[in-house]
């Protein structure tokens, strides 16, 4: 059959079919198992420079830094971790970055449900379309310009303070303060956790909310026992994403905290490029990768690693 | 009189499809009803304004006596088994089962009492812990009636939860659910687009098509004396012919179909001389027979034709036979009892035979 009619068959499909026949014998059948770790590779190579980096970064974390040369001497010693315990600047530091994961991880998770859920729920097409619309609009916009953005609008001459002293009100301190990281920390957040969180409330059919609210629970049990159960999933991996992120974050607290409320990422910026001090830098990025590896690993481990689709396997 | 559920011209639509048009509906309590119709007409609009999960645009809707515009689904008593079960994955089955009571704040002592009661019911016993995956299909079935169930709702209504599960399982989940259900005496509304599930399962059945209720009855009514062609056609197999009323009366007709006048059973409204009219006639009412057999006593009618289809079905064969006499017109027919005699190959000729009360005349065009 192939051979009577392969007058009409398009070229493209010739094509192919060379192309498959080049492949056969290129690559013989055999060396199929290998396809799925060929694909993998090049994902493999980069999390393997990193783990060289973080290597070079580990050891030069235990050199102290010779300030009559500005290099780090070459025998080893945990001067850099000591100076870390025994500055309070550095534990404030970390207290503050922490304190800050905290509340934005929290508020943003507050706030991006119940946009994540009426952007799936809503029966307006209209509506849908407005809430995509603002949630990919931000993404556009680069961290340090809307930490500017934030500047301008809430600085001291900026628009929510001119607005303020032509009514007669006294000015306010709106910038270079905790709050206005936090603040802008949050904004910044908001559209990751909802977009992680919107797959959770797609999977959840509304047939399970009224199947609950048909069984007597009304919209508040409903939600405590059937909705936010079954968004699980979802909800550990945005908070997961977005305290990590804030953890880590540098550009908002150098730009809208100005220098008054400095993150981990701040100081180990400073240690590298104001007091060049790689070593002291290195040990505080040990520190950084640590503390978030460990609190990761222990909201997995109390969460269940359901959240990351491995064991769960609802029907 | 003890209506469980009223329905008075209830319509509802969805922007411009109009899902429900002014149904009219009544339940006896401890009744099981049966709304059976094609897919899209408008069952499960129906069944979620039953639930309180849409408000009708209007009409009412009474359950148990009481108006229920006002009471959100959540105050009303129904139990709900729905087509996709929506069993709660992050509970057990007694977990399940337990839901509604704990919503419903019966006493907290006599939950796990009532969650026995009711696996045992559903003959689930033991497997209380087990998570739904942890279920077979037929199990999951069991655990989502039993929690529809658990809190002794006044209805129960079930929205096509057998359709996802496979011939054989089926036909045994109807039985189990008719059981249960008798079991209990509690009131049922079901939902399907299988006209058997419909006959076997129901006390009443409702045969909707386009969001119009078409005819509601007993399982014996709606076989023996459909009410149109939609109904006629819908429950059983049957052959349609088309013919013009060359003698009318109130409740036989003479109809010319082809070259041949037939008589046929009239449901009551006179039909004018020369109108068009459609009959029909099920597929186990034609006697199918040599063609040089004597019709004898039995039948009141024959005809000629040529057999030009023929399906093997295990415990019957279904033939198709072209009628020259009836204007062309293809019969469906049933021979129940294919061992007894010859089959018939196809293109043989053969006589049909049937009694003119199995052939039902509808007005042209009378599908609501
Ligand atoms: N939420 C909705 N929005 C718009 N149209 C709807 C909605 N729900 C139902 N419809 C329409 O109303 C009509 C009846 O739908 P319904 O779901 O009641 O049918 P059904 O009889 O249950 O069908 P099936 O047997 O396939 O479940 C259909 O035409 C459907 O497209
Ligand atoms: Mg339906």
């Amino acid at each position: 059959m192939q051979s009577r009619n392969s007058k009409n068959i398009p070229a493209s499909w010739k094509l192919l079919d060379l192309a498959e026949r080049l492949l056969v014998t290129i690559w013989p059948a055999r060396l199929n198992k290998y396809v799925g770790w060929g694909f993998l590779l090049p994902a493999l190579l980069l999390v393997g420079i990193l783990l060289i980096g973080l290597g070079y970064i580990i050891e030069y974390s235990f050199h102290e830094l010779d300030l009559a040369t500005y290099r780090l001497k070459a025998e080893y010693s945990l001067t850099n971790y000591h100076t870390f315990i025994n500055r309070p600047v550095y534990l404030h530091i970390l207290g503050r970055t922490m304190l800050a994961s905290i509340i934005v991880t929290i508020i943003t998770l507050i706030l991006a449900f119940p946009y994540a859920y009426m952007l799936v729920r809503t029966r307006s097409a209209m509506m849908r379309k407005f809430l995509l619309i603002a949630l990919f609009l931000p993404f556009f916009i680069g961290q340090v310009v809307r930490a500017y953005g934030w500047l301008i609008i809430l600085g001291k001459q900026g628009f929510v303070n001119s607005i303020l002293t032509s009514i007669g009100l006294p000015e306010l301190d709106l910038i270079y303060n905790f709050q206005a990281i936090v603040f802008g920390l949050i904004q910044y957040m908001l559209p990751f956790a909802i977009l992680l969180i919107i797959p959770a409330i797609t999977s959840i059919s509304e047939d399970f909310e009224l199947a609950s609210e048909g069984l007597g629970a009304n919209w508040v049990s409903t939600f405590r026992h059937v909705v936010l159960p079954m968004a699980k999933p979802g909800l550990v991996g945005s908070f997961v994403v977005v305290f990590t992120l804030t953890m880590t974050d540098f550009a908002m607290p150098e730009i809208l905290g100005g220098g008054t409320s400095d993150f981990i990422a701040n100081a180990i910026y400073d240690s590298f490029f104001q007091i060049s001090n790689p070593g002291l830098g290195a040990a505080l990025s040990v520190l950084l990768v640590a503390i978030g590896s460990i609190i990761v690993t222990a909201i997995f481990y109390f969460a269940g690693t359901g959240t990351l689709g491995i064991r769960q396997k609802t029907r | 009189m003890d209506q469980m559920v009223e329905i008075v011209d209830v319509s509802k639509s969805f922007d411009k499809v109009r899902a429900v048009k002014s149904a009219n509906l009544s339940l006896q309590r401890g009744d099981f009803l049966t709304i059976v119709g094609p897919s899209g007409c408008g069952k499960t609009t129906l069944l979620r304004m039953i639930a309180g999960f849409d408000a009708p645009d209007t009409g009412k809707i009474r359950i148990n006596g009481r108006e229920v515009e006002n009471t959100p689904a959540h105050k009303r008593s129904i139990g709900m088994v729905f087509q996709k079960l929506a069993l709660f994955p992050h509970m057990s089955a007694a977990e399940n089962i337990a839901y509604p009571l704990k919503m419903r704040r019966f006493q907290f002592d006599t939950i796990p009492d009532l969650v026995e009661k009711y696996l045992h019911l559903v003959k689930l016993d033991g497997l209380g812990k087990r998570y739904p995956h942890e279920l077979s299909g037929g199990q999951q079935q069991r655990v989502a009636i039993a929690r529809a169930l658990s809190f002794s709702p006044d209805l129960l209504l079930l929205d096509e939860p057998l359709s996802a599960l496979d011939r054989k399982l089926r036909n045994e989940m109807q039985l189990e659910f008719r059981r249960i259900q008798q079991e209990l005496g509690v009131t049922t509304i079901n939902v399907t687009h299988d006209q058997r599930e419909a006959l076997i399962m129901s006390d009443q059945i409702v045969v909707m098509n386009e969001g119009i209720i078409q005819q509601a009855g007993t399982p014996v009514d709606m076989y023996r004396n459909p009410e149109n062609m939609f109904v006629a056609n819908f429950i059983g197999v049957t052959s349609m012919l088309k013919g013009v009323v060359c003698g009318s009366g109130k409740n036989s007709v003479s109809v010319k179909i082809g070259d041949a006048t037939v008589t046929a059973r009239a449901n009551g409204e006179e039909i004018a001389i020369d109108a068009a009219v459609d009959c029909a006639i099920r597929a186990e009412q034609i006697r199918i027979m040599d063609i040089d057999s004597n019709v004898g006593d039995d039948f009141d009618n024959a005809v000629d034709g040529i057999i030009k289809q023929r399906i093997f079905e295990g415990d019957r064969v279904l033939y198709a036979v072209q009628a020259d006499e009836l204007g062309g017109a293809m019969l469906h027919l049933f021979d129940h009892d294919p061992n007894s005699h010859n089959e018939y190959p196809i293109n043989q000729r053969v006589k049909l035979g049937w009694n003119s009360r199995d052939l039902f005349a509808f007005p042209a065009e009378t599908v609501k």
